[in-house]
């Protein structure tokens, strides 16, 4: 993506929560996830909801790329994502650091 | 074998392992010769779904191929299923070819396929390394780093010493390199038996080669090109040719093909029976094949429609569907041309339950002004052919599906969920 880009962080949450809602249908036995990956290759954050279930294969759907780098405007899209959804996040390829904002361990 | 007078360059087959599991391993922070990922497209016309790439570990541990179909497919956790993402790969594909002219200039670098390239390094390549497998090293590494893919390469030198090395060498190679030369050929080529495995042999070919005593390629190479020639025609002086190494093909003359056509074919995602879904479908491609014709400001002057019967009927009628083409008046009016395909399928089908259709425009001219009927009102005909053009327009400007025919909507109209397909499947721009 050429060009300064300016990213509105609610709107990229928007897009990930209305992508997830369909998706997201909770079937008994079944675990979802959603899987946050740096990476480094894209210079880019993507998103992906995971769904495993027991003696099924486990499928991942993309939801969306956040052509970003910057550590702060992720943490502001996952504040904003963690207000409409309570699934669980798990963090690829970030290495041992900490949030820009809050100061916890990416995790 | 005199190999002198034969041309001697250095040619690279650039492959990407597994190129759609690679992508999409990548994207989710994985190593793409660990993981244990297959993309699935499940667009309608696939049935249950279609293994469209497998990670070389799903292949190893789980004997999944390319082609293999969702039931195929064990039910088994650790395998992971994506969907594919056609654009995204055509992204990949044009960074990579990026990489690749910084090694050889504009001019000699060939796109094969999706994930294939040929790069004619005959005049770069000792500004890269001491030899061509330091070369191919530094290569792959290169896309690897910038892209997180790995690469197979074929070395030789000719085109076909290269891509076969790439398939029957470069694949098994530890290091994913692979090279061929003419004095290496025999050592490396002859002893094959199984012809299939040999690039441009294909399973037909090969039980024509199997019925005139040819088991190896070391038969191939020890016949009577004369008598090949004679027995297979164009293609034997050709596999006679393959089977000592020599290939030359000059790709920096693009031969343009003989005639240009136009065509578009589908898979149904059912068996259709009723006429009018059938038609509605043949209208539907005739109409998207007429508006590209359109763009590139042609007319066509023979219509000619492919309709393939269900597996099951098949078996029952003998046949496996019909082919057949109609001249008509050089046009590019979708209305005709619909027409004409409307009254070939009318002609030729007998209830016949259908599962592909395709549509093809040939006899192609440039069209400059409209050419008027005697035998029809002439108002009518500007009106319809502006008429065409408006819809050009707005489909160019607001997407495919700016305007549709209002039967598009019907039950069996394909249009609409095919309109955000690339190759005939997701193209994941919605994932974006």
């Amino acid at each position: 993506m050429g060009g300064i880009v300016l990213i509105n962080c609610d709107q990229e949450a928007d897009v990930i929560a209305t992508r997830l809602d369909p998706l997201f249908t909770a079937q008994w036995h079944c675990q979802y996830r959603i899987d946050v990956v740096n990476n480094q290759y894209g210079s880019a954050f993507n998103f992906f909801l995971d769904i495993r279930r027991k003696n099924h294969r486990e499928r991942s759907i993309p939801l969306h790329t956040v052509h970003a780098t910057d550590l702060a405007i992720l943490e502001k899209i996952i504040v904003a994502l963690k207000k409409h959804t309570q699934l669980s996040l798990n963090f690829v390829n970030f290495g041992h650091v900490r949030w820009p904002e809050s100061q916890r361990w990416i995790r | 074998m005199d190999y002198q007078q034969e041309p001697h360059g250095m040619f690279l087959m650039i492959d990407n392992k597994s190129f759609y599991a690679s992508v999409e391993s990548v994207e989710r922070g994985l190593n793409p010769l660990e993981s244990v990922l297959i993309v699935m497209s499940e667009a309608d016309n696939t049935g249950s779904g279609l293994v469209l790439a497998a990670s070389p570990m799903a292949k190893k541990e789980f004997g999944i191929s390319n082609v293999s179909r969702q039931y195929e497919v064990p039910h088994d956790s650790r395998i992971l299923v994506v969907p594919p993402r056609m654009n995204l790969y055509i992204q990949k594909n044009l960074a990579i070819n990026k990489i690749f002219r910084q090694f050889v200039t504009d001019d000699d670098l060939f796109p094969y396929s999706i994930d294939e390239s040929i790069l004619d390094m005959t005049h770069s390549w000792r500004l890269f390394g001491k030899t061509p497998e330091e070369v191919a090293r530094r290569i792959q590494l290169k896309v690897r780093h910038e892209l997180g893919l790995y690469t197979t390469v074929g070395i030789g030198e000719n085109p076909i010493q290269a891509k076969l090395a790439l398939d029957l060498q470069a694949k098994h190679d530890h290091e994913l390199i692979g090279r061929l030369t003419y004095d290496s050929f025999p050592k490396h080529i002859w002893p094959i038996t199984n012809l299939e495995k040999v690039w441009s042999i294909g399973h037909r070919t090969a039980a024509h080669l199997e019925r005139l005593g040819i088991h190896s390629m070391d038969d191939l190479a020890h016949v009577n090109p004369y008598e090949l020639r004679s027995e297979m025609g164009m293609i034997g002086a050709q596999l006679f040719a393959l089977a000592w190494g020599i290939d030359r093909s000059q790709l920096h003359q693009v031969r343009p093909p003989k005639e240009k056509s136009w065509s578009n074919s589908q898979v149904l995602p059912r068996d259709y029976r009723v006429q009018a879904e059938i038609e509605l479908v043949i209208r539907e491609i005739g109409q998207q094949v007429t508006s590209r014709m359109r763009h590139h400001r042609q007319q066509a002057g023979c219509v000619s429609l492919y309709v393939g019967f269900a597996r099951a009927d098949t078996e029952n009628d003998g046949r496996t569907g019909f082919d057949h083409s109609c001249r008509i008046a050089p046009t590019d009016n979708a209305q005709t041309i619909v027409a004409t395909l409307l009254h070939l399928f009318r002609k030729n089908w007998a209830d016949q339950p259908v599962r592909n259709l395709g549509v093809g425009l040939s006899r192609l001219s440039h069209c400059q002004n409209l050419q008027l009927d005697l035998f029809q009102e002439p108002e009518r005909q500007i009106k319809n052919d502006q008429f065409d053009r408006v819809l050009d327009e707005l489909r160019d400007k607001f997407g495919k599906t700016a305007v549709i025919p209002a039967s598009s909507l019907m039950p069996g109209g394909t249009m609409l969920r095919r309109a955000s397909l690339v190759g005939g499947h997701n193209g994941g721009n919605s994932f974006d």
